[in-house]
């Protein structure tokens, strides 16, 4: 007990990234008493979910839900904010075509915007893609088309996904919208089809995640600060506009000796005995003294990144729209999805008689919309928001843009042979961890994010977690307390009762079952005898020609029942098998479907 | 590979396999509810009165004690006619399994 209290003393952990990751690590460690050093770039903390404060409004880069089914999360929540959080009901809808649509879809609603010619021909090209589905699923493209119909994708998918990813829809692999929604079990989901969860129902769980969540008084931003202080009171450090510039490591013990930092001109040496790094992967590589391998940081220049900024326009009216945010799928403008700050905290604004909106554009860095003067971009949104008929322009009366680099991993073709190239030569060196969404290349959500931390941090004290394991097998709405009465029941239990039957086995029992029925029958009423032997059993030869209760009659009687007997038997499994192919299909599909219904908000 | 995925791959490819106690259990129980019930049935309809004044209870099913010796269409008949189907149904379900095991085990 004493060794390990007095190996933990020697500890110290450098943290590349005060984003919720980078924190939450610290924060573990804080509470065990390793002392860690968090070294940020920015002015402050919360990485890629900071809250901006512009006169007084503070304003959340692309709008963070706080709802978790991670128990350790959840608590670092509740222990760091306690009551601060408010429980906000969401409202979102998608923008198309001038008429506005519940997002998620709902089927009436939609039918309703897009008129009845329309959901026609959306019906009838869902019905084709169920019918005659791609046989290859390699994009996004033929993934949504698959399940939706090419039109429906068209519709509600195509423009939107674009915009936020700058490519085709045909260039983005399916594995990512796979990911999304790579938490369906279908066993999971046919045990819950089969039993129902004793106080809940899935689907209502589902829905009230999705429907409503927490949100900080004023903004994420108040959790990372206040995350931020609690370290720095546990007597670790946390370091603003920190930029580590090179990662110092040894080749030949494979382990990092410190990381350089530059303040004002001045080189800084970080020491540490652990080092956990949350900053994009490709940074990361490109920052090691000596320069890794060749291929390794060939790999690592292939992994890309999707940037985004954000136009906030402050609009001299009491409401413009009720929605938390609006998804922008008109081609005709660069908007992608408006937030309305307002609606996620009324202490947002400082004034209640004005709103505060978040327009977001999604860009590469250096492109066109990126090196756009503020000006400019301010007046772009004015024009575009005036467009689309939300605000008008003499409505507007301030603005101020933040852009963010590296927001989102770009999942394309080449990612994941280069991510597992780098990811061997990273494994390799002991003292390291990558941990949260740009450390490790993965589209990891907040919580997610936190819990690979969490783990690292314990990881740092003895355990072993296999951090590439978190997001990739646990389900994403699984259910939050208790286990449900399908839980109870083995998969294994499942899986073994939803196999497919053996039709000519199953036959074959039967048949032989039947034949010996009827053999026996026949011989146990010939060798009783009597005056007329069998006369009701004789009856059976209105359909077994040739029938009679006699020596040869039982082997008659037996050839025809094991006939009968094979056939029906092969009926009985034949139809088993196709109706439980069908269940198992229409239980996947509803599944897919109640978890696509937020596809959209993991944008 | 994922263990999702190598569970409903399993799902999939995997062949259903019987147990012959449970099988045989339930077909037992099957049968001899049948007859059960068919019997107490009959015994609480009453039947219905010959020229002779005799009343004929279930002549039809009364048929099967040809086989099950000892069963009649009474309420004391009823039980032991559970018993020979319950019996019977044990018999045919175990066999119909062991028979389909058997058939799955030779094919794989």
């Amino acid at each position: 007990m004493q060794e390990h209290a007095r190996k933990l003393d020697n500890k110290k952990t450098v943290i590349i990234g005060g984003g919720p990751a980078g924190l939450a690590a610290a924060y573990e460690l804080s509470k065990t008493g390793v002392e860690s050093i968090v070294l940020e770039k920015d002015q402050m903390v919360g990485g890629i979910s900071k809250t901006v404060n512009y006169k007084n409004y503070y304003f959340d880069l692309g709008g963070h839900r706080f709802f978790t089914k991670i128990e350790a999360v959840e608590n670092i929540w509740k222990e760091v904010l306690d009551d601060n959080f408010l429980h906000k009901k969401r409202l979102s809808r998608i923008y198309y075509n001038k008429k506005f649509f519940n997002y998620p879809i709902r089927p009436l609603n939609t039918l309703r915007g897009l008129g009845l010619w329309n959901a026609f021909l959306i019906l009838i090209s869902y019905s084709y893609a169920h019918l005659f589905p791609a046989g290859q699923e390699e994009t996004l493209e033929q993934w949504v088309s698959n399940r939706f119909g090419k039109r429906l994708y068209k519709t509600f998918f195509k423009t939107y996904t674009e915009k936020v990813w700058g490519i085709s829809c045909s260039e983005i692999r399916a594995e990512w919208a796979a990911q999304r929604i790579k938490g369906l079990s279908l066993v999971k989901a046919v045990k819950n089809a089969l039993i129902k969860p004793k106080n809940s129902n899935k689907k209502e769980v589902i829905k009230t995640l999705i429907d409503s969540f927490d949100y900080p008084k004023l903004g994420p931003g108040m959790m990372w600060q206040s995350m931020a202080e609690i370290i720095q009171g546990n007597g670790s450090q946390v370091c603003l506009e920190s930029e580590v510039e090179a990662i110092l490591w040894n080749r030949n013990n494979k382990s990092i000796d410190s990381v350089e930092i530059n303040v004002n001109g001045q080189r800084k040496l970080f020491h540490g005995t652990d080092f956990i790094s949350s900053m994009p992967i490709r940074e990361l590589i490109q920052k090691f003294k000596p320069t890794v391998p060749e291929g390794v940081l060939k790999a690592s220049n292939h992994l890309n990144y999707r940037d985004f900024l954000t136009v906030t326009l402050i609009v001299n009216k009491q409401d413009v729209f009720p929605d938390n945010w609006i998804y922008i799928h008109e081609p005709d403008v660069k908007l992608a999805r408006v937030q309305n700050y307002k609606n996620w905290s009324p202490y947002m604004v400082p004034d209640q008689n004005k709103t505060c909106l978040g327009l977001e554009y999604f860009c590469f860095e250096g492109d066109e919309l990126w090196s756009m003067p503020d000006e400019e971009l301010i007046e772009l949104g004015k024009r575009e928001m005036a467009a689309l008929g939300l605000v008008q322009k003499h409505d507007v009366e301030d603005g101020t843009v933040v852009r963010m680099l590296k927001a989102y991993p770009v999942y394309d073709s080449g990612y994941r042979g280069s991510l597992n190239t780098v990811r061997k030569f990273l494994d390799g060196i002991d003292n390291l961890q990558l941990i949260g969404r740009n450390g490790m290349h993965r589209y990891n959500n907040m919580d997610h994010s936190m819990l690979t931390a969490i783990y690292a941090a314990e990881n740092i004290n003895g355990a072993n977690h296999n951090l590439w394991e978190i997001n990739e097998e646990p389900e994403y709405h699984e259910e939050r307390a208790g286990k449900s009465a399908g839980e109870l029941v083995p998969d294994e239990i499942i899986i073994k009762s939803f196999n497919r039957m053996d039709k000519f086995g199953f036959a074959a029992a039967i048949g032989t079952v039947s034949g010996l029925f009827i053999f026996l029958a026949t011989i146990f009423l010939v060798i009783k005898g009597g005056e007329v032997v069998g006369p009701n059993l004789q009856l059976l030869n209105q359909y077994f020609i040739g029938y009679s209760v006699t020596i040869k009659g039982a082997f008659i009687g037996m050839g025809y029942s094991f006939l009968w007997g094979f056939l029906f038997g092969w009926l009985f499994a034949y139809l088993r098998n196709l109706f439980l192919g069908f269940f198992i299909y229409r239980v996947k599909r509803k599944v897919e479907m109640l978890t696509f219904r937020d596809f959209l908000d993991h944008f | 590979m994922n263990g999702i995925k190598k569970k409903e791959e399993k799902l999939f490819s995997g062949i259903i396999r019987f147990n012959a106690k449970i099988l045989g259990l339930v077909l037992g129980l099957l049968m001899g509810l049948v007859v059960f019930i068919a019997t107490n049935w009959l015994v609480i309809m009453g039947g219905h009165t010959t020229h002779d004044g005799i009343t004929v209870i279930g002549p039809h099913l009364s048929l099967l004690r040809q086989f099950f010796i000892g069963y009649k269409v009474t309420f004391t008949g009823s039980f032991i006619g559970f018993a020979y189907g319950f019996a019977l149904g044990t018999l045919s379900g175990s066999l119909i399994a062991w028979i389909y095991n058997k058939i799955v085990d030779f094919k794989s």
